[in-house]
């Protein structure tokens, strides 16, 4: 094991110190130079000839029923070429697949227009294809619908109750979508025998992705060919494929569909949405190109929000601080439907974060409200517990007088348990959870600040740190699983080399590029395996006519998987490229090495081919050795036996004003174990550009609907508040770097992470420099009213408790 | 100015869209164009003339997306209408590179990590360019305030304020007031935000 605390920028060599290693080094980006010179291809930037614009209009009401509805005076403005209403979409499609099903749910009826009942504002209900996008609008002003407003329901707590509004009554009665649970031992004889019980209700606030490039699409039809290419901003191009094919009663094989650059995903960009369907059925229905650019009012109400939950969590401990048991039973939102990939379900996966319970239970209840649905976002349900969990932590080490870090570092998983196997079945694969804790607490001093103990600063503030210790589940568990539950995805990545005759490695993915770095880590793993150099390896990435049929881009999964499809075909490719120069060189094989361009005799490196000369000769076959089949190319797949969890402890330094609640972040100190690092500087950017989005959900950002009106209130760029440079506090990261026995190379994801402890951690500190007044934060984010409020006692009226079910309830369709 | 236009598929005549001309510089380039109204700079630059590099994140001047140069000022070219481009200057991310080779800023946003989707780069890098213009060199904190108008999901924006930070330390000239677009003195920019 080795630890970064720095991590190098420099080559690495390898075990005999002879061949540079690629892996490891910090390359500069193979997606730099186009998106800085505005020669990115975003959806947008798209534009076929005679294309027409798509504008789409939306249920104004929470729940309405749309009593009346006259497209007439929209469809005869000049300009205007093509109408859709509800009517046509259940004629021509099938409802709108779920690519992660909730387990136990019924399918929910939604069309990519509501049929007779909107569920949520901003749903679609006609759209509209004009000349101009301004026509397209100015057309949907015309637009006669009568809507009948229904009762709605916006609390998720509310949405369960006996008297609330039942949003789909044809085949659920009541919003319940599905419960499930998962557990092991006996939590209820431990929480019978604990010297000490610490609970809590914890609310998560309702947020959304914010991805800087909305939703956008461009479908081309041509009926003579059969093809409908469809160009779109979207992590997974071949499960869009797919769905569209079920969608719109189409092949695959009819359909390609293409994300080049992507301007952020984070999760939200998973699978079809609405517009995507409209789109190719304007296409269709007008032999001409179709474009919808999502306009950012839009995209409050018409993409995916995210995390909003309410948890009641329990922690049992005996007299000395150890954990007997953990349970969390939470009411999850999932908004108007089940949306492509909705309900994070992390949230009982690791349910009990880093520490090792034998006795533990959790509990899921997705629920429906008429809200926009809510889908996947980064974290996708970790940083709701890691709140949660890491709040009664610090309650539990208070109640026991005993040092938080003490407390957390007695309870964690050990490198002498793993692997080992959690509550919920998930099996935390390697690494040393307690040093990245000491590690964090050393780096901010925690000693020093015991031992100072609470004395305001001479302008009055208080100074508290606190820690958010956390794992984070990257990839998931091989496809073996994943057929039990019902997802529509595999567990693999695959991908194909094709070497050119200018001497370079042409590699082919579905994989699209959103900001990952995809392109960059990818060609690093094959310079490495292969033995050429960065430079002449090309990514073609998210075109599924051209890339093998993969999973796609979307927990933190895409390295995990990838690099073992990559070094697989970068392996072969390599041993046939020996061959055909080792039989040039009239050696051995085993005498031939790859360095750089060309192809040598490992002894003497003057008898030497170029690689450009021994991929022509593959190519045309001119030349070859007579038992090799022509060509030079290599296609593999990969899927890891598990997945691999990263971690780690974060620590917020913060000053509070006692009087105010107004508070800073002064320091934080991020330790993280990303695994084996293939480019330090990407692993970086990741982790800050998490935690940078993790900032936002803990301390601005929060989507707030009106009780009365359903309406969402704070939906656009002006009001809802997401970090900008002036923001955010100073993060100091450090790393280890444990490689994990479940990866190739040893990687783990690095993708999610960042947004899983600044909650808990600056809660946390707020709690520690407020320790003397006595207040326990349980809501995000945290603002100087919630802490002022706090401090004034004023906190909401108590509601009941959610707990366990007694009954069996289906598992939670883990996906370990 | 008024005009009308026949829809292709239904020969129907259009009603009263307004249109305006416009003479204006784009890039160094004179561009003469007759546009709508209503229509604003962002969708000017990229439909009109294809200049896709500007984006469009929000609409409402708040994301920072289609930040461009108008007459030396950063201006978020969503707020303002194409045709109060005449007689202005505009200069957009098309604009930095030196032929093939990316300029000393964005040169310094690669070699930093200071972006990763890409789609907000061009805001940031017509913001510095504009920050440049104002004859001196920002410490970090203040180049904070003033790329806090443009958004940023991915990075985190520590390593763009490092890039934009080397930039004006690695080239001191960035900062001097005859830079090349810089403004006459003269020149009132007061009415440039649309």
């Amino acid at each position: 094991m080795t630890i970064l605390e720095d991590p190098a920028t420099g080559a690495r060599r390898d075990e005999a110190g002879a061949r540079r290693r690629v892996i490891g080094t910090s390359q500069l980006r193979k997606e730099d130079d186009r998106l800085l010179r505005g020669d990115g291809r975003f959806t947008d930037d798209v534009e076929p000839a005679r294309v027409l614009y798509m504008a789409v209009a939306r249920c104004p009401y929470p729940h309405a029923r749309i009593s009346h509805l006259d497209a007439s005076a929209a469809a005869a403005l000049p300009g205007v070429e093509h109408v859709l209403t509800p009517a046509d979409v259940r004629r021509d499609t099938e409802p709108l697949t779920v690519l992660r099903p909730v387990p136990g749910a019924p399918k929910l009826p939604y069309y990519a227009l509501a049929q007779d009942v909107a569920t949520h504002e901003g749903q679609p209900v006609v759209s509209v294809v004009a000349s101009s996008r301004h026509v397209a609008e100015d057309a949907l002003e015309l637009l006669d619908i009568t809507y009948e407003p229904l009762p709605h329901v916006v609390d998720v707590l509310a949405a369960l109750e006996p008297d609330a509004p039942v949003l789909h009554p044809s085949v659920l009665d009541s919003n319940l979508l599905a419960a499930n649970s998962d557990g092991s031992g006996d939590p209820d004889a431990r929480f019978a025998e604990a010297d000490v019980v610490v609970e809590g209700r914890f609310r998560i606030n309702r947020v959304t992705a914010l991805p800087m490039e909305t939703r956008g699409v461009v479908a081309e039809w041509r009926p003579g060919a059969r093809e409908l290419t469809v160009h779109c901003s979207s992590q997974v191009p071949h499960l869009i494929r797919k769905q569209l094919a079920e969608t719109l009663r189409l092949g695959e094989s009819e359909i390609r569909a293409v994300a080049s650059d992507v301007g952020g995903g984070f999760g939200q960009k998973l699978g079809v949405f609405p517009e995507d369907v409209l789109a190719c059925l304007h296409a269709i229905a007008l032999r001409r190109p179709v474009k919808w650019s999502e306009d950012r009012a839009e995209h409050f109400r018409g993409s995916t929000h995210a995390r909003e939950s309410v948890h009641d969590y329990r922690i049992a401990a005996d007299s000395t601080g150890r954990i007997l048991a953990m349970t969390n039973v939470y009411a999850t939102d999932i908004g108007g439907w089940n949306s492509p990939f909705g309900s994070a379900q992390l949230s009982s996966v690791v349910f009990n974060g880093p520490y090792k319970i034998d006795d533990g239970y959790t509990e899921r209840r997705v629920t429906l409200t008429n809200k926009t649905p809510v889908g996947a976002y980064r974290g996708y349900g970790q940083p709701e517990v890691n709140f949660a969990y890491e709040r009664l932590m610090d309650q539990l080490a208070r109640r026991l007088d005993l040092d938080p870090v003490e407390l957390r570092a007695r309870n964690m998983v050990t490198p002498q348990d793993m692997p080992w196997r959690n509550p919920t079945g998930a099996v935390y694969d390697s690494g040393d959870y307690e040093r990245c804790l000491r590690m964090a607490a050393e780096a901010v001093d925690w000693a020093g600040h015991r031992a100072a103990g609470r004395t305001p600063r001479a302008d009055g503030r208080l100074v508290g740190i606190g820690f958010a210790s956390f794992v984070e589940r990257t990839g998931y568990a091989s496809s073996r699983f994943l057929a039990r539950r019902g997802s529509a995805f595999g567990a693999h990545e695959s991908v194909t080399l094709r070497a050119n005759r200018s001497g370079g490695i042409d590699a082919y993915t579905g994989v699209s590029t959103m900001g990952q770095s995809s392109e960059t880590a990818f060609a690093q793993v094959v310079a490495d395996v292969f033995g050429t150099d960065y430079e002449v390896v090309r990514v073609h990435a998210g075109d599924t006519a051209t890339s093998p049929l993969n999973t796609g881009a979307f927990a933190s999964r895409t390295m995990i998987a990838a690099s073992g499809a990559l070094r697989a075909a970068a392996g072969e490719l390599a041993a046939k490229t020996r061959r055909i120069a080792a039989w040039q060189l009239d050696v051995a094989v085993d005498d031939v090495e790859i360095a750089g361009s060309v192809a040598r005799v490992r002894a003497d490196h003057a008898r030497a081919v170029p690689l450009a000369a021994v991929y022509t000769t593959a190519i045309t076959g001119q030349g070859m050795p007579p038992e090799e089949e022509p060509g030079l190319e290599a296609t593999a797949h990969f899927e890891p036996s598990d997945a691999a969890y990263s971690f780690g402890t974060a620590a917020a330094q913060v000053s509070v004003d006692p009087e105010t609640g107004e508070f800073d972040v002064e320091r934080f100190v991020m330790v993280h174990d990303g695994g084996t690092v293939v480019n330090p500087t990407i692993v970086e950017g990741q982790v800050r550009g998490g935690l940078a989005q993790g900032f936002g959900a803990a301390l601005s950002e929060e989507l707030r609907y009106d009780a009365d009106t359903g309406q969402l209130v704070n939906g656009s760029m002006v009001d809802y508040f997401v970090p900008t440079a002036a923001d955010l506090p100073q993060v100091e990261l450090l790393h280890t770097e444990v490689p994990s026995p479940v990866t190739p190379f040893g990687v783990r994801g690095v993708g999610e992470v960042g947004t899983i402890p600044p909650g808990a951690a600056v809660a946390n500190a707020v709690c520690d420099a407020l320790a003397d007044h006595g207040i326990e934060l349980t809501a995000l984010p945290v603002t100087p009213e919630a802490i002022w409020s706090a401090l004034a006692g004023r906190s909401a009226a108590r509601e009941p408790e959610l707990t366990p079910t007694p009954a069996d309830l289906p598992d939670g369709g883990v996906e370990y | 100015m008024t005009s009308a236009t026949t829809s292709a598929t239904t020969g129907v005549e259009t009603p009263a869209e307004v249109l305006v001309e416009t003479v204006t510089t784009v890039n160094g380039r004179e561009v003469r164009a007759t546009v709508p109204a209503r229509l604003h700079v962002a969708d000017f630059l990229r439909q009109h003339l294809g200049l896709t590099g500007t984006h469009v994140g929000c609409e409402q001047g708040a994301c920072g997306m289609c930040t461009v140069i108008v007459d030396g000022e950063a201006v978020k070219s969503c707020l303002m209408l194409a045709c109060q481009l005449d007689g202005r200057n505009v200069r957009t991310v098309e604009d930095l590179a030196e032929g093939d080779e990316l300029n000393a800023l964005q040169q310094a946003f690669k070699e930093e990590h200071a972006l990763q989707c890409g789609f907000c780069s061009p805001g940031f890098l017509m913001t510095a360019t504009a920050l440049a213009h104002q004859g001196y060199r920002p410490g970090r904190e203040e180049i904070r305030e003033e790329i806090a108008g443009v958004l940023c999901r991915c990075t985190g924006y520590d390593t763009v304020v490092t890039a934009i930070e080397r930039w004006f330390a690695e080239h001191p000239q960035t900062a001097a007031p005859s830079a090349p677009d810089a403004l006459p003195a003269d020149t009132d920019t007061t009415a440039t935000q649309g």
